[in-house]
């Protein structure tokens, strides 16, 4: 099977028994074997698992007790998610030879979907510390050219997804870690609403950043991956109790009569974007006004306001959860992680206190912005991919976060692909919708990429070459 | 981004945390301190005393 299948099509097949999920499921091992000494995106891999998954899966459609769109499809999860009885490091060999005994909630709802568990994906340290070549395994690399970055953190999932080692996985954004990695690889990703999708199981990095969400190659991928995601867990204190949306009632929907905010000073002048990036936003604005949306810019408080703000909160969070460690075994951390993370230990309480009254200021200026509004637009990465040996040790914090104030927020925003810049590589925008309105989010997301082309170019030419 | 916090004044920082630093990783915070002092005085700009934070203690916690 040369072809790479998304999930939506893949389940067609599936459930018109004209694709069989082991005949799949050897499709992304094969591919693993061929890519994967180049991109490093598994920590582990489990083929044994995936066939038996997928063995389960054809038996359940051959008797007609499909378990729905997921049954049969390949995954993979970042390696902070806990797996019963599968080793989950987050990347660390202060976990290295960590065994959960449980899964957490995303994995155990994704295992009932049916989904073939394909192993456990790169992440940067604990979510927060790459590119590390420190630490017991290598940094994932960007599956368009291996010379260059993945971002992060979920690095791993980004290049596999990208290479077609997996049709989709989870990802963890706590400033970005879903957004980025689907924009300088070229797939979609979506940080859910703050609450959607439970966190228990997964390994905490800033209690009240951390989101989980899916990655997948198409926008309809994420929205089926996000349904078997969704919904109230009393394990996640902030997980919220409401009646989970249909994420695909949207999809093939048309966006007239939409209204969308576009931040223009954030990618602009805040954090200033390449001229490819730039050049997507505008081409997605010029298809969104020419399918009968109203596009106006929007003002916000300048970018460096919301990152700020979000950073105090989540190195204070992040310290707090990693302070036993780092007191007794500050030197088991990859540099990086460590270094960035120590800076927490310097914030007063009175600070993060301060930030969280920042935090709400903020939260009412993008509401009061939205309220004519159904989305904003802005960038997700401000360029293609660097090349990873040259990724900044303090670029995080000498440059705004373009993904950041919405962590802060807690609003849903999503990256998809727009094209790509001069050296090859992708690039992409970021979407933004109101809380809970994941719908509209994929409805407006795939109305732009059905109308472009580029989601039939995959990185093979340069995967085969690195391989 | 240069702090303004002294050398002096950053080991007693260091030694407030009671973390197992190097000579050379307190240097590379130090060097590195003065990007998150930026950020820390930018969200202690003056607030209205009544402005209550994001998180309120929930006393039907979950």
């Amino acid at each position: 099977m040369d072809e790479i299948l998304t999930i939506a099509e893949a389940s067609r097949l599936i459930a018109e028994r004209k694709l069989s999920p082991v005949e799949l499921t050897q499709a992304c091992l094969d591919r693993v074997t061929q890519f994967d000494d180049a991109l490093h995106a598994f920590i582990l891999q489990t083929p044994d698992r995936a066939m038996a998954d997928a063995r389960a899966a054809e038996a359940r459609v051959m008797a007609g007790k499909a378990l729905g769109p997921l049954d049969g499809i390949p995954i993979g999860h970042k390696d902070i998610y806990n797996t019963a009885g599968i080793r989950t490091t987050g990347h660390s060999k202060v976990l290295e030879h960590n065994v959960p005994t449980r899964d957490g909630t995303v994995v155990r709802k994704w295992a009932k979907a049916g989904t073939v568990l394909m192993g456990k994906l790169s992440t940067h340290e604990f979510a927060m510390g790459g590119p590390s070549f420190d630490v017991p395994w290598p940094p994932a690399r960007n599956p368009w050219n291996p010379d260059h970055f993945t971002s992060g953190s979920s690095s791993g999932t980004g290049a596999a997804v990208a290479a077609g080692m997996v049709l989709g996985g989870t990802g963890s954004d706590t400033g970005g870690s879903i957004r980025g990695p689907a924009a300088l690889c070229g797939i979609t990703g979506i940080k859910p609403t703050y609450g959607l999708v439970s966190r228990a199981g997964v390994l905490p990095l800033s209690f009240s950043m951390d989101h989980a969400g899916p990655m997948a190659w198409t926008v309809e991928d994420c929205a089926l991956l996000l349904q078997a995601m969704a919904g109230y867990d009393a394990e996640d204190p902030a997980s919220v109790d409401r009646p989970v949306a249909d994420f695909t009632t949207g999809i093939g929907n048309s966006v007239k009569g939409m209204r969308i905010g576009v931040v223009r000073h954030f990618f602009e002048t805040d954090n200033a974007a390449s001229p490819a990036t730039l050049q997507g936003i505008n081409h997605a604005l010029d298809v969104f006004e020419h399918l009968g949306a109203e596009v106006s810019d929007v003002t916000l408080s300048p970018l460096a306001e919301y990152h700020a703000c979000g950073s105090v909160i989540l190195s204070s969070e992040a310290y707090a959860v990693h302070e036993p460690w780092l007191k007794t075994r500050f030197n088991d951390y990859g540099e990086l992680f460590r270094d960035r993370i120590a800076l927490g230990g310097f914030i007063r309480a009175t600070d993060y206190m301060q930030a969280l009254r920042r935090r709400r200021t903020l939260c009412l200026e993008v509401k009061s912005a939205m309220a004519d509004l159904d989305l904003l637009v802005s960038a997700s990465q401000p360029a293609e991919a660097p090349r990873i040996t040259e990724v900044p040790k303090w670029g995080t914090m000498e440059k705004p976060s373009l993904t950041m104030p919405f962590n802060l927020t807690g609003y849903p925003a999503m990256t998809v692909p727009t094209g790509f810049g001069a050296g090859g590589l992708p690039v992409g925008m970021q979407l933004i919708a109101k809380p809970f309105q994941e719908p509209l989010l994929f409805q407006a997301a795939h109305a732009f990429e059905k109308s472009i082309s580029i989601r039939k170019r995959r990185p093979m030419p340069a995967l085969a070459e690195a391989a | 981004m240069k702090t303004t916090v002294s050398e002096s004044d950053f080991e007693v920082m260091v030694a407030q945390t009671g973390l197992p630093l190097s000579a050379e990783q307190k240097r590379t915070l130090y060097e590195a301190y003065g990007m998150m002092e930026a950020m820390i005085t930018r969200v202690n700009t003056p607030m209205p005393v009544e402005l209550e934070p994001a998180h309120m203690f929930d006393v039907e916690v979950r």
